[in-house]
């Protein structure tokens, strides 16, 4: 399994910030005899926007639960910054969470909500200072006319920010956001992810992420750590995982739609197989080795010479205003391509289509399912 | 169809209401009357000479330390069920309790069965155990008989109740008995207010139990006091009506303030359990 770690600290992140490292060592959670996650070793620098991404049940919101304490280990090591936290009660690991459902207190004024984590025991926070930072932070997030409101009588969007106030209001270590986002409308979602990414700016904090939204993990990502069966597939920063994915699942899984893969055999420096050959570019060995080939739809262009690499037969096109998708049977394979609007095809034409260049094909392993490296 | 149905729901409502209130009006009549005019023919629903004296009797008669006792003994219970009440709602909420399933069957079971069952071995016990006519003795009864109905109750609006607020006010800074009193309880306050409301009137109404476990007359429930204005020659018919509307107050008050939270505790009780 190919891994590469983004740990630069961010250029512009806020000196200020009580933003710490967070690591991850060897760490799995069993359910009686089920494994919901193992061998997770992640390393996050301070003020790194981090996203665990990956399909419903793929152990993320248990990887990050595991950091708030809300679950514990059964093997392993977590430290954020140089204390280890593994056993540590949530109200003392000094992190921050905002809920897929935003877990707002039904029966708090939006202002006693944000100012709740002030008021807790530990911190004896002084009125007049609760004050100062609830209202800051609202205003910051567009809150600070609704505070004597109750979270029944705001919208979607404004509980979500109520959730961010409630996290930021105190200056964690380490924020925890369990798709956050979910629950919003397409619209608000785009606009509170752009605010999201402005926050984490501004505040320089580190950030754990959870989505299953690629478009989500791609915009808001220092780096991306894709998950699959409770195991990490692949992580590295967004246009790493994009370009270079580590095996099937990751090329299959980011993009959209997702990379095409085709199954085929070396021979003679290529790899052919029904409706294509490609030039081969990785180091495959010998020769009839079943390879997989990948190509994203937005790497193929129309190829109308007889040296094209893919041919087949278009079954729709589907005009998208700045593009048009081409489906296409290549083979027994149905394979996708974004070509131009103008894009003169119907469905039955014969269609030849080559990749803009040779590098940006992908070769796995049919047997594994990992990359192929050149 | 609607039409015609109209008057027939108004004329049943109002012999329903004659029905329900007749009584608790005849009465209040009656405790106003002087002892002279309660059997007046032809009989007097609005006194024309309304006079306190049975009032007066009934505190001449200490009957207003039987009224506090009602309420001390009422109040005791209700606070010792919503206790324990919560603590094993709770518990039956959110821990992996082995034959949870059996205990809440267990607890149904309970308030089905009278109580007048088990009051003849109740009361061989509490002689046993020296509790017999002393001054806990109904709280801890009378919470015993309130306590299924808590922990019913608790547990359903308890389940209902995200477990992702708990987690938020822990990670928020609170230990989880914080939690639980800063973020569950208040949720749960129909529930409480249900069990605390019912635990109230049962306490209070009580008859059968507080006739067999309290001999003391200084430790006497209201209902028992007054059946003593039942003489052998006779009653008292005027004190004992007054008797009757004095006892009457309690119990319509706190229905009447919190009535939403009753009938919504019933039937969160029936349907989210």
């Amino acid at each position: 399994m190919a891994r590469s770690r983004g740990e630069s600290v961010r250029p512009d992140q806020n000196p200020a910030s009580s933003a710490q490292s967070v690591r991850f060592v060897a760490v799995g959670k069993s359910y009686g005899a089920v494994r919901a996650v193992s061998g997770i070793d992640i390393a996050i620098a301070p003020g790194q926007f981090v996203t665990l991404l990956g399909p419903s049940g793929c152990g993320k919101s248990t990887t990050l639960n595991m950091i708030a304490g809300l679950e514990m280990p059964t093997e392993g090591r977590i430290f954020i910054g140089d204390r280890d936290v593994t056993t540590m009660k949530p109200a003392d690991r000094d992190i921050a969470m905002v809920f897929q459902s935003y877990a707002l207190y039904p029966h708090l004024t939006l202002f006693e909500n944000i100012a709740f984590p002030l008021r807790a025991r530990r911190r004896r926070t002084p009125e007049a200072e609760v004050d100062r930072k609830v209202r800051e932070a609202a205003r910051m997030l567009g809150l600070d006319k609704l505070l004597d409101r109750y979270p029944r009588a705001i919208s979607g969007g404004q509980r979500q920010r109520v959730a961010l106030g409630r996290a930021m209001v105190r200056t964690p270590t380490v924020y925890l956001l369990d798709e956050p986002l979910s629950n919003l409308d397409q619209q608000l979602r785009v606009q509170m992810r752009s605010e999201l990414k402005d926050l984490h700016q501004r505040l320089g904090a580190t950030m754990m992420y959870v989505t299953h939204d690629q478009g989500e993990a791609m915009t808001l990502s220092d780096m991306i750590v894709v998950m699959s069966a409770g195991r990490i597939e692949q992580m590295g920063t967004p246009r790493d995982l994009y370009e270079s994915p580590a095996n099937l699942f990751v090329a299959r899984f980011l993009g959209e739609p997702g990379m095409n893969i085709l199954d085929g055999t070396v021979a003679g420096g290529r790899v052919e197989g029904p409706g294509f050959a490609a030039p081969l570019t990785a180091a495959t060995g010998r020769d009839r080795r079943r390879v997989m080939v990948g190509i994203r739809p937005e790497d193929l262009v129309e190829d109308p010479t007889r040296a094209a690499m893919l041919r087949g037969r278009v079954r729709t096109v589907e005009y998208l205003g700045g593009r048009c998708l081409l489906r296409f049977d290549v083979g027994d394979r149905l394979v996708v391509a974004f070509l131009p609007p103008g894009a003169d095809l119907k469905p039955g034409d014969d269609v030849g289509l080559s990749p803009k260049h040779a590098g940006r094909l992908c070769f796995f392993d049919a047997e594994t399912g990992l990359a192929l490296q050149a | 169809m609607r039409r015609l149905n109209a008057p027939v729901l108004v004329i049943g409502c109002l012999l329903g209401a004659v029905v329900a209130l007749g009584p608790i009006l005849w009465a209040l009549s009656t405790s106003l009357k002087p002892t002279s005019r309660i059997f007046a023919v032809p009989p007097e629903l609005i006194p024309s000479e309304p006079v306190p004296d049975h009032y007066y009797r009934l505190i001449a008669e200490g009957v207003h330390w039987a009224f506090l006792n009602s309420g001390g003994y009422a109040m005791a219970a209700v606070a010792l069920s919503l206790i324990f009440g919560v603590i094993a709602g709770y518990g039956l909420s959110r821990y992996p309790v082995p034959g949870r399933q059996l205990i809440l069957v267990l607890f149904v079971g309970a308030m089905a069965v009278p109580g007048f069952a088990v009051l003849l071995p109740t009361q061989i016990m509490f002689v046993e155990l020296g509790l017999y006519n002393s001054w806990a003795a109904l709280p801890i009864l009378y919470a015993g008989h309130v306590l299924p109905f808590a922990v019913w109750v608790t547990r359903a609006h308890f389940n209902a109740i995200p477990r992702e607020l708990e987690q938020a006010a822990q990670i928020d800074g609170y230990s989880r008995a914080e939690a639980v009193w800063k973020v569950v309880l208040p949720g749960a306050r129909p529930a409480l207010l249900a069990a605390a409301t019912f635990g109230f009137l049962h306490s209070w109404n009580d008859y059968v139990t507080a006739t067999t476990m309290i001999d003391s007359p200084d430790k006497r429930t209201l209902t028992v006091a007054l059946i003593f204005f039942q003489g052998f020659h006779g009653r008292d018919w005027g004190a004992l009506m007054a008797g009757v509307i004095v006892a009457t107050i309690p119990p319509v008050v706190m229905f009447l303030l919190f009535r939403k939270y009753l009938i919504g505790g019933f039937s969160d009780g029936s349907v989210k359990g």
